[in-house]
């Protein structure tokens, strides 16, 4: 308990270990990445689709992959959550961490989420300073490897009703949002996934932004991927996934990812079920 | 956005806050997004205590961090799971309206959306003797619909005022009341008006879509913007006080005809589960109390779970078995079904 409080007298070895012993949370999951390009510490993954096309499936996949034992075939990282939309099921997060420990194992269920820690916001400038303050926390806690945001669109059409005219001020409270997260990836090494709701349609002749498809012959295959974010959000997402769903013959699901990552300009695709246990990848 | 205030912290003085503003610094936001070494610099203030005013404020402004043990260690003591006093509904969403979720029913008019609250809200006060708000926005709450359903659950006419009185209604006609009358739900207004014993477990949305929908359109911004501060009051609600959400929405159908939840694409992600009502296809059966249910969102079922049920279930007396009586089970997947 003692070391706790001198922090003042950090030995040589625990500086090393605060600046570069940030687990590696590469081969995290290869199969939803393009061939040998998946993210490093420091990267951006965003998870872009529409409702109920398994991104939240595919995160909860990765949050359990990070905080599982090693011995259980995951990384014993330490993940921060922030949940904007107030939608994390813990109870569905249990049952995907369950199915992956041997059976009969609540205490390594407990011990795998308490190497995750929630945090809610309810509004854009509570994320804002939220933000600010696990940057210290992953400068105090070296074992803390990834940051989910789940959504970052949370606030997106709420900024832009209180920016009034000006696009700057709409965008302002990402932009600053995402000025925290670029020195947390550049200075502290941590990997971020963010979820983005894909709330915008992309027309042939690229409609007003925002409409909404009232009223207007909507293309046979809805194309959700249009990019709505500010610029500065765009800039330091490193892989992006784009999800959708298609219904197959024998009434399964089947969710595909298409992936891309902007480093490698690399592209990958892969599709996969949704079990009680988790994903499945086909 | 919070302004710096004399009081908000210690050492946060009047000269302190003047200082800042001169360099528009005027929020905890810009405060604490400020580079605090250039900040001192420029205005002349203590480093130290520049320092020492960011980290209070930002203690106090920041949600704070849970480990998720304790969220789960939570969750399993205080979630409910309410039943809808219909089995066939109790089955798409997995034994019930559970706590802490937005659960949504949508369809045409006349599919039994009002009629599906109605039956809920009876059983949750009558059955489970749990206080229920019901906030009634299209003017479509019937007190002797409500009545009839609770006299179907016992025959105590003291047991059937106690169950009324739990069910407490709110009218709203406009997106402000129904901000302000969530505003004081959270802000602990229930409690004192209640009367009837029982916790609040539940809270009826009947519908969102009279309230939001017409402020869709034009320029957009402001009306998505009036949906996503009703959607995030709804799910703090329904987290904070560990209460089960039930809404009602409309329905419009996409290019290719097939019906999908009003309100647009932002809306879609509100929602933890959304079910389907629709009259049965056979002639008649408007008339009728026959109504298909289907899953089309869930984070716990498989979807596309499709189930036959009877409006006038919540009306039968309990003591009938369950018979012919729109408790059949048909055929679990139907992905084709328009």
């Amino acid at each position: 308990m003692s070391h706790r409080h001198s922090s003042s007298a950090e030995s040589g070895a625990q500086l090393l270990a605060r600046l570069e012993g940030r687990r590696s949370l590469e081969n995290i999951e290869p199969l939803l990445f393009p061939k040998d390009s998946g993210p490093v510490n420091g990267d951006v993954v965003e998870f872009h689709g529409g409702e109920g096309t398994g991104k939240t499936e595919a995160l909860y996949h990765l949050v359990a992959r990070c905080i599982l034992p090693e011995a259980s075939g995951g990384l014993e990282a330490e993940v921060a959550f922030v949940d904007t939309d107030y939608h994390l099921d813990t109870l569905r997060l249990v049952a995907v961490l369950e199915r992956r420990l041997p059976a009969g194992s609540e205490d390594a269920v407990r011990a795998s989420l308490a190497r995750l820690y929630v945090v809610h916001c309810g509004s854009g400038a509570q994320l804002l300073l939220t933000l600010h303050y696990l940057e210290g926390m992953f400068c105090s806690r070296p074992s803390l490897s990834a940051l989910v945001l789940d959504s970052v669109s949370a606030f997106y059409w709420v900024d832009r009703a209180n920016g009034g005219e000006s696009l700057a001020l709409q965008e302002a409270n990402l932009r600053k949002c995402t000025k925290v997260l670029e020195r947390l990836l550049r200075e502290r090494g941590a990997m971020v996934f963010a979820t983005v709701q894909a709330v915008m349609r992309k027309y042939e002749s690229e409609g007003p932004v925002g409409s909404l498809s009232r009223g207007r012959q909507a293309p046979a295959r809805a194309d959700l991927s249009k990019v709505y974010l500010c610029r500065a959000w765009q800039g330091i997402v490193t892989h992006r996934l784009y999800f959708s769903k298609d219904d197959a013959a024998d009434g399964k699901r089947i969710f595909s990812v298409a992936s891309s990552c902007s480093r490698t300009k690399s592209a990958g695709r892969c599709s996969f079920h949704v079990t009680d246990g988790g994903i499945q990848f086909l | 956005m919070v302004f710096l205030k004399e009081g908000l912290c210690p050492g946060l003085t009047e000269e302190f806050i003047q200082n800042m503003r001169t360099k528009n610094i005027r929020t905890v936001e810009d405060l604490v997004s400020s580079d605090t070494e250039e900040l001192a610099q420029k205005c002349s203030v203590s480093y130290n205590v520049l320092v020492a005013v960011r980290r209070v404020l930002l203690a106090q402004h920041t949600a704070f961090p849970v480990s998720g043990a304790d969220l789960y260690e939570e969750l399993l003591s205080c979630t409910a799971i309410l039943s809808t006093g219909n089995a066939s509904l109790d089955k798409l969403l997995d034994t019930g309206l559970y706590t802490g979720e937005l659960t949504e029913l949508v369809g045409t008019p006349g599919s039994g959306k009002t009629q599906v609250c109605f039956g809920v809200a009876a059983n949750l006060s009558c059955r489970l003797k749990q206080s229920v708000l019901y906030i009634d926005s299209s003017g479509g709450l019937s007190a002797t619909r409500l009545f009839e359903m609770t006299k179907a659950k016992t025959s105590s006419m003291e047991e059937q005022m106690e169950a009324l009185q739990r069910i407490e209604v709110a009218q709203v006609f406009d997106v402000f009341s129904l901000l302000e009358c969530l505003h004081n739900l959270k802000s602990g207004g229930f409690q004192q008006v209640s009367a009837g014993g029982g916790t609040l477990k539940a809270v009826i949305v009947d519908s969102v879509t009279t309230v939001l929908s017409h402020i869709l359109g034009g320029k957009q911004t402001d009306g998505l913007s009036l949906i996503m501060q009703v959607a995030g009051e709804l799910r703090t609600i329904a987290k904070d006080l560990n209460v089960a959400v039930l809404l009602t929405n409309h329905v419009t159908r996409d290019g290719n005809g097939i019906l999908k939840a009003g309100l647009g694409l932002s809306w879609s992600h509100v929602p933890r589960t959304r079910i389907l009502l629709e009259c049965m296809e056979k002639s008649g059966s408007a008339y009728s109390g026959l109504r298909t249910a289907t899953l089309i969102k869930s984070s716990r079922q498989q979807c596309n779970l499709i189930q036959d049920f009877d409006l006038n279930s919540w009306c039968e007396t309990e003591v009938e078995l369950p018979g012919p009586s729109g408790k059949r089970k048909l055929v679990d997947e139907d992905p084709h079904q328009a």
